[in-house]
Formats: structure tokens, sequence, C-alpha cells
């Protein structure tokens, strides 16, 4: 066993234990639970709020609204959640000094990188997996039919987003210092993206594009190449950040 | 109506229970946390819905003994 698997095995236990997996796996139950149920609910929540002598006229929920809804709870809540949930995936251990044994008894720094990398990114995986069947088989039931092209790639957009969350925030965590600084520096870059995106209309490079084209893309509003290219330069990205990130992770003093 | 959604209701609001006891009895087991104190992390806990129990573990749990 070499030290990546190790290590790897050592962060899957210790995210069970830290209860990252119980609440990053009940949460994306939740939301996949809830949102085509929100949908469905819609109307009757409405009609029940009505104001006296307003008439309103609401169509009747589709399928895309229930992929709306999940969309909408992931790109905003969803990150939210991920980002606390693993906030401290690196910081944490820089802070108390706790990587300093495994390192000194011949652990490659690179090893720890990717180790943290590939535990995080199975953890979103699987859970967003759940999610997405848990949403998949409630909005079958609910409208019966989901008949849609590009549904799969819009789905896989909002995990590569997942993806590229977790490749910054480690990078955030090897530059800063401190039990938050990743996920300070994490949020302020997220801040950044936001504005490049609203105010300088960067759009073609930029990551965020892919949770907010998503519902577009089903309805088929907007171009499925366009996104295309997001998404490679998105992988181009996170690779680039990943090798950042160890190649300072390496000059960095613990 | 609200009969209708009900089989669909229970296991989000059981799985909101089971995020808030874990986190509550989490409370109740440690004496230091990192912030503020037991009462406020209670109420937390129990008043915020989703959100609550993960802030707590984030950012509000000390060091386990």
């Amino acid at each position: 066993m070499n030290g990546f698997t190790a290590f790897f095995k050592k962060e899957l236990l210790e995210a069970i234990r830290n209860y990252r997996v119980l609440i990053l796996f009940s949460v994306t139950a939740i939301f996949g639970m809830m949102s085509p149920l929100t949908a469905k609910m819609m109307p009757d929540i409405l009609a029940n709020v009505g104001v006296e002598g307003m008439v309103l006229k609401i169509p009747e929920p589709t399928f895309i609204d229930a992929f709306t809804q999940f969309f909408k709870n992931f790109s905003q809540m969803g990150t939210v959640v991920l980002l606390l949930v693993f906030g401290g995936l690196l910081s944490q251990d820089l802070a108390k000094g706790t990587l300093i044994i495994p390192l000194s008894k011949g652990l490659s720094r690179h090893a720890v990188i990717l180790a943290k990398y590939a535990s995080a990114l199975t953890l979103w995986t699987l859970s967003y997996a759940l999610a997405t069947l848990i949403n998949y088989g409630y909005t079958l039931y609910f409208f019966q039919t989901i008949s849609v092209s590009h549904l799969f790639f819009s789905l896989f957009c909002l995990w590569l987003f997942g993806a590229f969350l977790l490749a910054f925030l480690l990078l955030a965590s090897v530059v800063t210092r401190g039990a938050f600084g990743g996920l300070l520096v994490t949020a302020a870059g997220l801040g950044i993206l936001l504005i490049c995106q609203a105010i300088f209309r960067m759009d073609p490079f930029n990551p965020l594009k892919l949770v907010s084209e998503n519902v577009a893309l089903l309805t088929g509003k907007a171009a499925f190449d366009q996104l295309l290219n997001t998404a490679w330069s998105t992988c181009a990205l996170i690779l680039s950040t990943l090798i950042l990130a160890m190649m300072l992770f390496k000059k960095k003093s613990i | 109506m609200i009969q209708d959604y009900l089989p669909f209701l229970i296991p989000i609001i059981a799985l909101e229970l089971i995020l808030a006891l874990t986190a509550l009895i989490h409370i109740f087991r440690h004496r230091s946390f990192r912030f503020a104190n037991r009462f406020i992390w209670i109420a937390i806990v129990l008043f915020v819905q989703i959100i609550g129990p993960i802030i707590y573990f984030a950012i509000g749990r000390g060091e386990d003994s």
C-alpha cells in the first residue's frame, strides 16, 4: 500500500467520523426529494396564500420545473453546503499540525493534496449521484414523462462546478493560514467570479456559467457547443489549480 | 391537500430531524465550543433548518477530547 491509498483511506474514515458523510448525504437527499415536490406543490401553495380578489393563473407544472428547482437548490444552497462541509479539508490539518508526523515519516506532499482531492471528489460524486437518482425517480413519479435532450450534460455541468469548487478550495487552503482561511478566500473568489459574470460579461470561460445555464440548456435556449467549451476550460482550470496547489504545497513550511 | 403529499414529506422531515438530533447529541456530549455557548448552538440547531446543524458541525464544534 503506497502513501496515496493509505492517506485516501484515512481521509474517508475521517469524513465519516467528522459527520461529513452524514451531512452531505442527508442534505443532498433532502434536495433530491424536495425539488420535484416543491415544483408539484407550487400551484397548491400559491392557491392557499391567494389574496382576495386576485386571480392567479399558474401553468400546470412540468418536469422542467422540477429540474429548475433542483438546479436552483444545488447551485445556491448546495454550493454553500459543499463549502461548509469541506471548508476545513486542508486548513484544519495545517492549523492543528496533524500533517507533520505523516510527512516526516516519508509521505509525499503531492500524495496529500491528491488524496484529499480524491476523497472529497468521491464524496461529492456519490452524494450528487444519490440526489440525481432520487430527483429523477420522484420527477418520473410526479410528472410521468421526462423527455429532454442534454439532460445528462446539464447535470454533469453542475457536478463539474462542484469539482472545480473543491480544487479551488484546496488551492486557497494551501495559500492561506488559519482554520478558515481557505473557506474565506474561496468565498471571495466566488464573489469575484459573480462580478465578472454580471458586470464584465466574461462569459465564455467563466465556470459559473456551468451552474447558471442548466435550465436554459434543457429548454433549448442555450447553445450546447458554448457550454461544452466552458466545460473543457473548467476541466483545464481544475487540472492547473491542482498542479499549482501541489507546487505551492511543496514549498510551504508546515 | 396536505394529505396527498404526506408520504413524500415524511422522509424529508425525518432526514432534517436526524441532522438536528445528531447535532444536539454532539452538543450535549461536549463542553467546549469554538464560538458561543451551548444554549446559542441549541437554538441555532433547532431553529435554523438544514443549515443550522451544518454550521454547527462545520465551525461551531470544539475539539474532540
